[in-house]
This record gives C-alpha cells, structure tokens and sequence, in this order.
C-alpha cells in the first residue's frame, strides 16, 4: 500500500472536520473525494500534505509516518484550492524558490515551463496571471520534485469549462506517468470517467469507498446530488 | 544543507523586503531623523545671540538697559510697546523673552520665555548673568561651571532614542506583518511543503530583521557622521537587540491570523516599549518604571556606550536578558509554528 490511512481525525467543533477515517490506497490510483461544502475532503487532504495537525490516528506514505514531515514531503506534492505563490515575483522565481529548497535541478524548472505552456510567461509576475494559469503553475510547482503522490483540492474551483478540462487532462497525464493521485470535488459528474476510485465524504465521515460505477448506481449519489 | 536552506529563505525574505518597499521605509526614517536633527541647535555656539524683549516704559534697574546695549554681540535688543506686543512677539518667534520687571521686588527681573527649560532659556540666563557680573563685579556664584558626562550635542545624545525607535519599529511592527502575511496568504505553509526544516525558516527571517536593523543604523551613523564608540560593545548591543526583537516580531506574527490584526497588536507592542524606555531620563517615576521592559535593556547600555563612555563588561546582564529573551521568544514560535498555529 501506499498510503495507509488509520482513524485519522481532525475535529474543529462537534459538527465540522472529519471523523475517525481509515482508508488504503494502491500505488497508481486516481481518485476523486466526493462531498458537499464541510464534508471534510479539505481537511483529509490537507492532513495528509501537514497543513494541519490530526487530533488522531496515524497515516503512513510509502511506509513513512506522516509526523515525519520533511520525509513525507518528498514522497507528496499538494495543490491547494487557492494558489498560494509569491504573487509579487515571477512564474520563474517561484518556481526556481521552491527548486533549490527542494535540491530539484534548476533543469527540472525549464522541464516544467515547457511541459506546462508557461514558457510566454516565465517572467510574468504571478499576481497578473488568470487563475488558471495560477493553477498550471501551482501544480508545476508540486511536480517540481517529482513526488510520487499527488493531493489537489478542488483543483478546478473558480476555473472557466476550457480550463477545467485542461486541469483534468493534466490529471490523466500525470496518471499515465505513473502518479497516485487524490482529488477533491464537490461535482462528481465532471470525474465520472476520469477517478478510478470514488471516495464519498459526508458531514465528516467516509460513506461510500468505491468503483466510479458502483457509486453512480448507488442510492448515495441519487440522495446527495439528486 | 541547512545553510543552503537558510540563505534561500533569507535571500527570499531581503527579496520580499525589497519588492514590499520594506527596504526604503528603513533607509527613509533614517534620512528623515538625520534631516530633523541637522535643524537642531546642537550646541550653545550653534544658538547665536539672544534676541530679547524690553518693554518701553518699564523701570528697569539702574544701567541695565545701557550694558545690553553694548553686549550686542550676545544680545539683540527689541523694544516693544508693552507686554502684550511681546508676547506676540514671542509667539512669532520673532524673540526670545522678554524682561519685565517685578512689581512686588523693585530692581529685580522677570523673564518670559515660550518654554522654561530649553536650550534658548539657558543661554538668556548665561548671558545675563555674565553681563551682571561684568557689570557689578559681584563675588562669583557658588556653582562657577556646569559640566555633563553627555558633551556631545543634542544630535549624538538622541542617537540612542533613534536606534530604539528603528530597532523596536522593525521588531514589533515590520516583522510582525511580514509572518502574519505569509500565514494568510499560505506561503509558509507552502514553504512547509518543502523538506526545510521549521527552524530554519525561524532563523532566515532573524536573518532579516538583524539585517534590516543593522542597515537602519548603519545608514543613521553614516548620514550623522557620528563617529567610533567601543565598537564590540556597542556590536554586542545591536547585535543582541536586534536578536531580540526579531525573535519578539516573529513571535507576535505568529499570534495573528492576518497582517491587520499583526499591525494592530504591533503597535500594542511598539509604544509601550519605547515611550518609558525613552522618556525615563526626563521622568523618576519613568526611570523606575522603565528597567522593567526590555526596551531599556537595550536602551540604558546604548546610552551608556554612545554617551557615558560604558563598557560591555558593565552591562553584562542586560546583555545576556537580550540574549535570553530573545532566545525564548524563538523557541515559542517553534513551537506555535510545529501546531500550524492560526495557519
């Protein structure tokens, strides 16, 4: 397994955060966290990236215990919703910033620059880019070190249709190449032929862990998003 | 690889410091302290001749009006109508004070003056003084000259307060709202994204603030032309004080969700900090009240180095108090940091 997931909680009050969740995922995966607002995927994901200290439970990534932070961060790169970069400097910069805090070859920033159409605006300061170009170079960004396991959250939040289709193909790529990948979204119909597992987060607790098939057959899709 | 790490994240930090226009705030207060003090009267030479007030009509004592006369190279006489005009006067600028005599002790004189003890007021009395003498040949006063440890002018003897103010306005202001913004904005958690270790963040941004600090007073003594003191003590002060802050600054951004909320408890911080520090040679009550911050343990030493020819061997403990607050301050953004704490 690759990452193995026990009774990992985070609770903000009695009614937001998640439940005691336990959960394995293969390497290879692809798959989507399904749920409304509040239902606890950003703070699944989030756990797993060390944005936020569980109150419980324990998680290991490639064998790696979650606690040991500056081990598992070469094992994972996270997309957060908001793209959070040094806005006032260039594509380049932050790119190149977060290359040598993560010993990646300054080769590798080229690599991402073309592999993600950014080269036009290498030197674009990042705060005069749409949010989708943000995004491209937000997930550049986590690639950098090329890490083997991939959490966006609601990678494609705020984005226009042209541009939410490029961030799933960019999904299916990075797939192809090998990645295990965890993605939040609260529009399941957009994954179905993407995801090839469905996890559903409802009011802080894991309610269906499944086939993409299985989950739109089921009564859970019909009574969350009917 | 940790050095590697630090001096990506303090050169990303200076960065930063420069885009934010941080760096120009530092190098402006100073030019604009240099600018004011410049228009100071430093010394008694530097006050020219007393410019004073006679009231036409007033009785004055015997021959007093004929030796300011003739002292016209210490005094420049205006004769006014009466009182009132020279209190205009007065107001104006336009003179200095005014001599009227008193109703209640005839042959003796009163002075008014805007305000009581500044350095135009000494130099009135000084000079009629002298003129008395020279003029009744009276036995010498008792205290026949004054003499101040600070001989160095008003410019050198404010240095202190000046630096404090630079040290404690980058500590508990600048500081502050730089790590509130990379919370709010995610950066650092960004940054936390990387295998950088959460201490070596801490220590590039004490990098910045003991960077930011030096070069404010660097710049101060540059444009002041002040000269050389006991170098390392006065090294192991900024140094140590700069430590401090820094590590206080970093501390109270990490207790704020947002650079607004990190401004505001800034400021909470910064006044109270440097008024009793720097107001307590005027005040008792202050200089009581002021040994208890740790503003004056920087403060008092600068004084003593800059002013009073001190030693680092004499202020050893408000060394070591600078050193070890500021070393608690970093191990309690540590640990707010290792919570994610207000992240």
């Amino acid at each position: 397994m690759q990452l193995d997931i026990r009774n990992l909680a985070k609770l903000y009050d009695q009614k937001r955060g998640l439940a005691p969740t336990s959960f394995e995922v293969s390497k290879g995966e692809l798959i989507a966290v399904v749920g409304h607002n509040g239902a606890g995927k950003s703070t699944l994901l989030k756990m797993l990236a060390n944005w936020i200290v569980p109150d419980g439970g324990s998680a290991t990534i490639d064998g790696i215990d979650l606690k040991n932070r500056i081990a598992v961060v070469r094992k994972v790169g996270f997309i957060p919703e908001e793209p959070n970069l040094f806005d006032f400097f260039s594509v380049e910069y932050n790119l190149k910033l977060f290359a040598a805090l993560t010993q990646t070859p300054m080769l590798r920033v080229e690599e991402i620059l073309g592999e993600f159409a950014l080269l036009p605006f290498r030197k674009s300061r990042v705060q005069s880019l749409s949010k989708g170009l943000k995004q491209r170079v937000n997930i550049g960004r986590a690639l950098l070190a090329d890490p083997p396991v991939l959490l966006l959250d609601e990678p494609t939040s705020g984005l226009d249709f042209e541009m939410t289709r490029e961030i799933y193909r960019l999904l299916g790529t990075m797939h192809g190449a090998g990645k295990t990948i965890l993605f939040t979204s609260h529009r399941p119909e957009e994954i179905k032929s993407l995801a090839t597992r469905i996890m559903v987060l409802h009011q802080g607790s894991l309610i269906f862990d499944g086939y993409p098939d299985e989950y739109f057959q089921s009564d859970i899709h019909q009574k969350l998003y009917a | 690889m940790m050095m590697r790490n630090i001096l990506v994240l303090a050169c990303n930090d200076l960065a930063i410091a420069f885009r934010n226009k941080t760096f120009f705030l530092i190098l402006f207060i100073p030019l604009f302290v240099f600018v004011s003090l410049d228009l100071v009267d430093g010394t008694r030479s530097e006050a020219g001749r007393v410019r004073i007030g006679l009231v036409q009509g007033h009785a004055y004592p015997p021959g007093i009006t004929g030796n300011v006369n003739a002292a016209d190279k210490l005094v420049e006489v205006t004769w006014v109508q009466n009182e009132a005009e020279g209190v205009r006067l007065l107001k104006e600028h336009k003179i200095d004070g005014i001599l009227t005599g008193k109703e209640k002790a005839p042959g003796s004189l009163a002075l008014l003056v805007l305000k009581k003890d500044s350095l135009r007021t000494i130099a009135i009395v000084q000079d009629f003084s002298a003129l008395q003498k020279a003029a009744e040949g009276s036995r010498p006063d008792w205290i026949t000259n004054i003499r101040s440890l600070h001989q160095s002018g008003v410019q050198r003897e404010t240095l202190p307060t000046w630096i404090l103010m630079l040290v404690l306005l980058i500590g508990f202001i600048i500081l502050p709202a730089q790590v509130a913004e990379e919370k709010e904005k995610k950066l650092l958690i960004a940054l936390l994204q990387t295998p950088i270790h959460e201490a070596q963040w801490l220590i590039a941004k004490l990098i910045l603030g003991m960077v930011l600090i030096v070069t404010a007073v660097l710049f101060l003594h540059l444009l002041g032309g002040f000269g050389p003191v006991h170098l390392p003590g006065y090294i192991a002060f900024i140094v140590a004080g700069s430590f401090c802050f820094s590590a206080y600054g970093i501390f109270l951004g990490f207790l704020c969700r947002n650079q607004a909320s990190a401004r505001t408890l800034g400021v909470i911080f910064y006044l109270p900090h440097l008024l009793p520090s720097a107001m307590s040679d005027v005040s008792q009550k202050l200089t009581s009240i002021a040994p208890l911050l740790p503003s004056y343990q920087l403060y008092e030493p600068l004084q003593s180095i800059l002013l009073e020819d001190g030693r680092l061997a004499d202020m050893t403990f408000d060394w070591v108090y600078l050193l070890l607050l500021g070393s608690v301050m970093f191990f309690l953004s540590y640990l707010l940091m290792k919570r994610r704490w207000l992240m």
